[in-house]
């Protein structure tokens, strides 16, 4: 079995033309139940895009959201970009999301990764976990965060307007 | 053997044909040396190999409508402590191909998949490398949706035990359809839908009483209308047969059944919501004798305990499992549970009182779990469980946390947490535990990029290990360095050998998605849960390595 596995790898990692990642096509519901395309993200013309995969037990996550919160307006009216905030909740907990985001008063686009599905196309191994896409690319990733991990977001946000 | 050769030439021919492909990949190694110490030792059997690591390198390939990918799993030279020990060596441990078509509103799958019907009561497949759970079913999948409103999903294969060519004893079907009524009737203002699932284990058995088919069906609905929200769902489980510690005893077959109920409220500053649930003998395994294991094999729907998931150390150590099983002892009969949580979240507004000039948040939990009642006769192994009634009592949880930004530059988070765990009927040991907790969490950021966090936690309990108090601290250094120190030290216990400093120092390194983590210390034995699945890690002490990126 284990030379399947060798020549696997070799063929994918030498194949010509590899280029960068896309976003995967995952379809996810908001807590409106509307369903959002993930796929959207790689036209051309998207706004630049913020994904924070979180989750509701995820306590570093919630203080990235409630810091995002406390100053999304202010970003707003300076830069062009969309928020989304991917829960990661299974069914222990999903219940508790919505009650939670608007508990929190929270403004921004909240999407259910139900069983994961996106988290697993995109790699993301823990939450917290925040991209940024802009035409379709992935131009910035960073795992975890810490109070003051905000600034280097809103920096890519501004560099790429 | 066949299958798995074309399988393998479909799948490298995809991945060389293609030029415009796209490749993405994550990668994970998570490892270990076990040191003894003074206190902590290696159990004997276990310390022939002080050197551990588990290791996961998942590649995705894309083009046009297709994408194919594997997942090279690693457990060299021996997997971390209490991992299933079919977890070994180094092989594949998934590997599909897929094919969407929006169009044609068609998603096809072949080899392993995860998937999960509705709220996964009937069936979940997913991947906790934590929890060591890797439970894909390795097959056929196909979704369909013959009309918007209308979503299919059907698949049929083996499912995963082990690596990505271990399989458990069974066949397993599903099907699980959801209809979007509201949509189908043109409703703007009301939400509501149905699903319907179904999932059948094919199992031979040397029994000519023991039918070879076992199935669940469940039948769900929800509704929205503005701020409220509503869903039901009822499941059965078909007659199977009694497992006692992995022996299948063909003489005693039991159906069983779940109900689950979720109301909610939620409107711009308040958050309200009560779940509820009823068990009755629902664990299902896709193979029998794997029923009740302690390494979390073979699980076929997801039963997790509706109880708040805590991140904090001290309040992990009495979790609460749900508890599905039917198990016939004198004195612990048990056929399921049946309980609820409420939640509560509201946040006081900014410019008032309470809130504050930042706003102040404040989140209350409460949960209560039983057993079912009714009559046991254990020697007979026969039992009658009331439809709605509470018996013996299994856990109970109070929780309140409050989160209050006290300036730009400084936040806290104050945590309160009283529980009962009734050791004996949850862990199946000895005795009740009645803990409170007291946990507060400040951080405060140091110039633009840098933040102090410094966490003290406390816990008053009965039973077996009476106080605990912890600490953390931690410096975060700009966007890429972390520098940790944090120690959970058992005072209150009895036994002074048994009094431990459970300390960790470390070091933890992020650039772009790639994370690397380093750590010295103890690691307090116990359950390590995810959504409400647990793992039983034994203690330790050592050096550990944590590495992930993606690309």
């Amino acid at each position: 079995m284990k030379i399947y596995i060798l020549v696997l790898l070799s063929i994918i990692l030498s194949s010509p033309g590899v280029s960068a990642q896309q976003i995967p096509d995952v379809k996810l519901d908001d807590l409106q139940g509307k369903s959002f395309n993930t796929g959207l993200l790689n036209k051309a013309d998207a706004k630049v895009t913020v994904l924070a995969f979180w989750a509701t037990w995820c306590i570093p996550c919630i203080n990235e959201l409630s810091t995002v919160n406390d100053n999304l307006d202010d970003w707003k009216k300076k830069y062009q970009f969309d928020f989304y905030a991917v829960s990661e909740d299974d069914s222990r907990t999903i219940n508790r999301v919505k009650p939670l985001v608007n508990g929190k008063n929270w403004d921004f686009t909240v999407l259910l990764d139900k069983n994961q599905d996106l988290k697993r196309k995109l790699n993301v191994m823990n939450v917290p976990y925040t991209m940024i896409i802009k035409g379709g690319k992935i131009i910035y990733k960073h795992s975890g965060f810490v109070i003051g991990d905000e600034e280097a977001l809103l920096k890519v946000i501004k560099d790429n307007q | 053997m066949h299958l798995k050769k074309i399988f393998f030439i479909a799948l490298i021919t995809t991945c060389s044909l293609s030029t415009q492909a796209q490749l993405s990949g994550g990668f994970e190694s998570n490892s270990s040396v076990y040191i003894d110490d003074k206190k902590i030792n290696l159990d004997q059997i276990e310390s022939g190999n002080r050197f551990r690591s588990n290791t996961y390198l998942r590649l995705d390939y894309r083009f046009e409508k297709f994408t194919a990918g594997v997942q090279v799993e690693s457990y060299e030279p021996k997997s971390l402590l209490n991992y299933s020990p079919n977890f070994k060596g180094v092989n594949l441990g998934t590997y599909y191909v897929n094919y969407k078509n929006d169009s044609l509103r068609l998603d096809l799958t072949a080899g392993h998949f995860y998937e999960q019907f509705g709220s996964g009561l009937v069936f979940r497949s997913w991947e906790d490398r934590q929890l060591g759970i890797a439970n894909s079913i390795a097959g056929v999948r196909v979704k369909y949706a013959p009309f918007t409103p209308l979503q299919v999903t059907a698949l049929y294969g083996k499912q995963r035990n082990g690596l990505g060519f271990d399989f458990t004893n069974s066949k397993v079907l599903g099907i699980n359809a959801e209809l979007d009524v509201a949509n189908l009737l043109k409703a703007k203002k009301i939400k509501y839908a149905i699903g319907l699932n179904y999932v059948n284990r094919q199992e031979e058995s040397n029994s000519n009483i023991l039918p070879s088919s076992t199935w669940l069906t469940s039948v769900s609905g929800k509704a929205q209308n503005g701020g409220f929200s509503a869903e039901a769902e009822y499941a059965f489980k078909s007659a199977d047969a009694l497992v006692e510690f992995g022996n299948v005893r063909p003489d005693l077959q039991f159906d069983g059944d779940a109900y689950l109920f979720n109301v909610g409220y939620s409107k711009k500053g308040l958050g309200i919501n009560l779940s509820m649930r009823r068990l009755e003998n629902f664990a299902f395994y896709s193979q029998r004798n794997l029923a009740g294991n302690a390494n979390n094999e073979g699980i076929v729907n997801y039963i997790p305990s509706l109880t708040k998931q805590h991140d904090y150390s001290l309040g992990n150590i009495y979790i609460y499992q749900a508890q599905p099983g039917l198990r016939f002892e004198t004195g612990r009969n048990k056929a399921g549970e049946i309980g609820g949580q409420l939640d509560v979240i509201y946040q006081f507004k900014k410019d008032t009182q309470l809130g504050g000039k930042y706003g102040t948040n404040i989140s209350l939990n409460f949960a209560q779990w039983h057993g079912l009642q009714g009559v046991y006769d254990a020697p007979t192994r026969r039992y009658k469980a009331d439809l709605f009634a509470f018996g013996e009592k299994y856990y109970r949880e109070t929780s309140i946390e409050i989160r209050k930004k006290w300036s730009p530059k400084l936040l806290s988070v104050v945590t309160y947490l009283n529980q009962y765990y009734n050791a004996k009927y949850v862990a199946e040991t000895l005795g009740e535990v009645d803990a409170n907790t007291g946990i507060t969490e400040n951080v405060l950021k140091v110039g633009k990029h840098n933040s102090v966090k410094l966490e003290l936690q406390h816990q008053w309990a009965t039973g077996e290990l009476k106080n605990w108090a912890a600490s953390q601290l931690e410096f975060n250094v700009g966007e890429r360095w972390s520098f940790f120190a944090l120690d959970l030290y058992n005072y209150g216990n009895p036994d002074p050998l048994k009094r431990i400093h459970f300390y960790n120092t470390g070091v933890v390194f992020k650039k772009d998605a790639i994370r690397v983590q380093t750590s010295y210390g103890r690691q307090r034995g116990g359950l390590v849960c995810v959504g409400g699945v647990c793992r039983f890690v034994p203690q330790s002490a050592g050096l550990n390595l944590a590495l992930n990126a993606s690309f």
